[in-house]
Parts: structure tokens; sequence; C-alpha cells
């Protein structure tokens, strides 16, 4: 692909901003939060990130944030993804490879189930301090 | 701990955004003998008994790994130094901010592979923290800019899947434009 410029990229934007807004407007969108500590990098976190891209775009979810996140101090069980759906209950999934990750986007963001064998814990808040 | 360089400038980047800086700037440039790198931030920066501290190969503040007191950021740095006889420094003030720069010589067989660097500058453009960040790139004497302030006036919320997607073939394409040899072709861009 030739090298993109600032105004492609504004322009590519603006026309798949008018795209979404004619699909009908969710009205909350999807959070997932990757840990990208320096036990996160090394267990694999950027593969998980680059897993979540690609499947939410093939399947094209597009009302999702994707936010990254230093240590979340649960290396043991890292790469640690924290994942909010509204409507269900915030979880943190622990050793997220890229084949879970695509189980979440396919599991819990569309399916609306948690991945049970991967749930590190619920709710978050009296772990992550 | 790192698998590639690119690992261990996120994470002296992440330095950085832990140092509460509003202004960090990333340069990483390869030439055949060099790779030069210089991460410059305004961060709280540390006081020169900190600093000592900060080159020790085991001191981590403590307040993020609660069971780990080794940081594996700059120790990883001078480590990698010593074993390539490559540069590495740090220099901080109190409440101005911290410098750190690396040269290291790319043929040397004990470095870690350079890595994915767009991967690397997606990680930390969608990073959540409000400073900008600003990256100059070059590989050969071909070089890029972009700055996260400029593509969040171009794409909105960066962590949008929409934007997050867009920036990162922003990315890919302009470092597959500094990579490309002169007969067209193009460097082997290392996965991972
Ligand atoms: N840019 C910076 N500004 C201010 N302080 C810094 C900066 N970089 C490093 N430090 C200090 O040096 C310490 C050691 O950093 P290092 O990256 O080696 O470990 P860490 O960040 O604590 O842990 P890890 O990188 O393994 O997650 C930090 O805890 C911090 O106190
Ligand atoms: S990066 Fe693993 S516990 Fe902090
Ligand atoms: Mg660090």
């Amino acid at each position: 692909m030739a090298k993109m410029t600032l105004e492609e990229l504004r322009n590519l934007r603006e026309s798949k901003k008018k795209e979404m807004s004619q699909r009908d407007g969710n009205d909350k969108s999807a959070q997932i939060i990757i840990g990208m500590g320096t036990c996160g990098i090394a267990a694999g976190a950027k593969e998980a990130f680059d897993a979540f891209l690609d499947e939410l775009n093939t399947r094209e979810i597009m009302d999702t944030k994707i936010t990254q996140t230093g240590c979340m101090g649960l290396c043991f069980s890292e790469p640690t993804v924290e994942v909010d759906v509204p409507g269900m209950p915030r979880v943190i999934y622990g050793n997220v490879d890229e084949k879970v990750a695509r189980r979440i986007v396919k599991e819990h963001l569309i399916g609306k189930a948690l991945v049970s064998d991967h749930i590190f814990d619920k709710p978050a808040a009296d772990i992550i301090k | 701990m790192h698998a590639t360089l690119c690992d261990l400038i996120t994470d002296l980047v992440q330095n950085s955004i832990e140092a509460g800086a509003s202004e960090i700037n990333l340069k990483v440039e390869e030439t055949q003998t060099n790779l030069n790198v210089v991460i410059a931030d305004n961060g709280k920066g540390m006081s020169a008994e900190l600093l000592k501290k900060a080159k020790d190969p085991f001191y981590s503040d403590g307040e993020k790994h609660k069971h780990r007191k080794v940081g594996l950021g700059l120790p990883f740095l001078f480590q990698t130094a010593e074993m390539t006889q490559g540069e590495a420094s740090i220099e901080s003030t109190e409440n101005i901010g911290t410098m750190v720069r690396f040269r290291f010589d790319p043929e040397h067989i004990d470095l870690p592979i350079f890595g994915n660097f767009t991967s690397a500058a997606v990680t930390l453009m969608s990073y959540g923290f409000e400073g900008n960040l600003s990256i100059e790139r070059s590989v050969n004497g071909e070089t890029y800019t972009v700055s996260k302030n400029e593509l969040t006036e171009a794409l909105g919320d960066l962590n949008d899947l929409e934007s997050l997607t867009l920036m990162k073939q922003f990315i890919e394409t302009n470092e597959e434009e500094i990579n490309k040899r002169p007969d067209g072709s193009n460097r082997s861009v290392q996965s991972v």
C-alpha cells in the first residue's frame, strides 16, 4: 500500500463515520483494556491486541474501544484483558493469547456469554487497585 | 524478558508516561552501522539519589509490582549495552524531565532482534494517557514523523476501533515506505 498522509487519514475517518451513523446507532460501546506491562508484552499482549483488532474488524463490531494500560499486577496470568460490555458484568480474563482473544470477541462480545475457562476475576474493583 | 528492541523502547516510553509526562519525544534512527534511540520527557524526573538507584539493575520503585522489586526496563537497557559494546545513558532532573539515549551496533551478534515498530507505536499511541507523544523515525536517511496530537486531530478518539485500524495502516504504510530498498524491494520487516 502507498504511504498514507494525514489528509487521507482524515478523509477516510470522515467517510467511515458517515457509514457508521447510517447503521443502527448502538448507544454504548464495549471496552477492552489490555495490560501492556513488561510481563504482559513478554507473554504476548501485542499478539492479543492484533488478534482483537483483526477479529473485531472482520466481524464489523465497530462500536468497540480498545485501551492499553501498563502493569495490571497480575504477572502470573498475563496477558490480562479486562472486558466491559454494557449490560454484562465487567470481567478480567487471564492468559489471553491470540486464540482466546478471538474467542472473547465471538463468545463474549457477540454471543453475550462469558468465556468461563479464562475468567480471572469478576467484578474487577477489588483486584485492580 | 524482552523479546525485541521495540519491546524495550515501549517499556522506556511507558516509564515516561508513568512519570506523568505531558510531552514525550521518541527518536528511532537506524543506519547501516548504528541504531540510535532517544526518549525525552518532561515528567517528574528523578533526584540524583533516585537516578543512581534507577541505574542499579535491582531497583524498581516498588509502587507498581508489589511482588517484584526489580525493574525490567532500565536494567535490560544497560545490560544489552554492555553485552554488545553499545552505549546507553540516562540524564534526569527532578521536576524537569528525563532523557534516555542509546546507541547499538545493529550487526552485533548478541543484539536482540529489532522487532516490529508499527505495533510498538500503535501500542504507545493508544495507551490511555493525556499527554502528547511525538515520534521521529528514520531508516537509512528516509524519515517520517507522527504525533499523537495530529493523529487525534485527524481521527478523533484514538481508542475507537475505527481510529485504531486507520492509525495502524498509517504507521504501517509509512514504515514500509522508509524500509524500501533503492531497487524497490522491502527490507525484511520482522513480525513480532
Ligand atoms: N522517564 C522516567 N522518569 C522518571 N522516573 C523514571 C523514568 N524512567 C525510570 N524511572 C524510575 O526508575 C525506576 C526503574 O525503571 P524501570 O523501567 O527499570 O522499572 P519499572 O518501570 O519500575 O518496572 P518495569 O519497567 O519492569 O515495569 C522506575 O521505577 C522509576 O522510579
Ligand atoms: S508487569 Fe507484570 S506485574 Fe507488573
Ligand atoms: Mg519501566
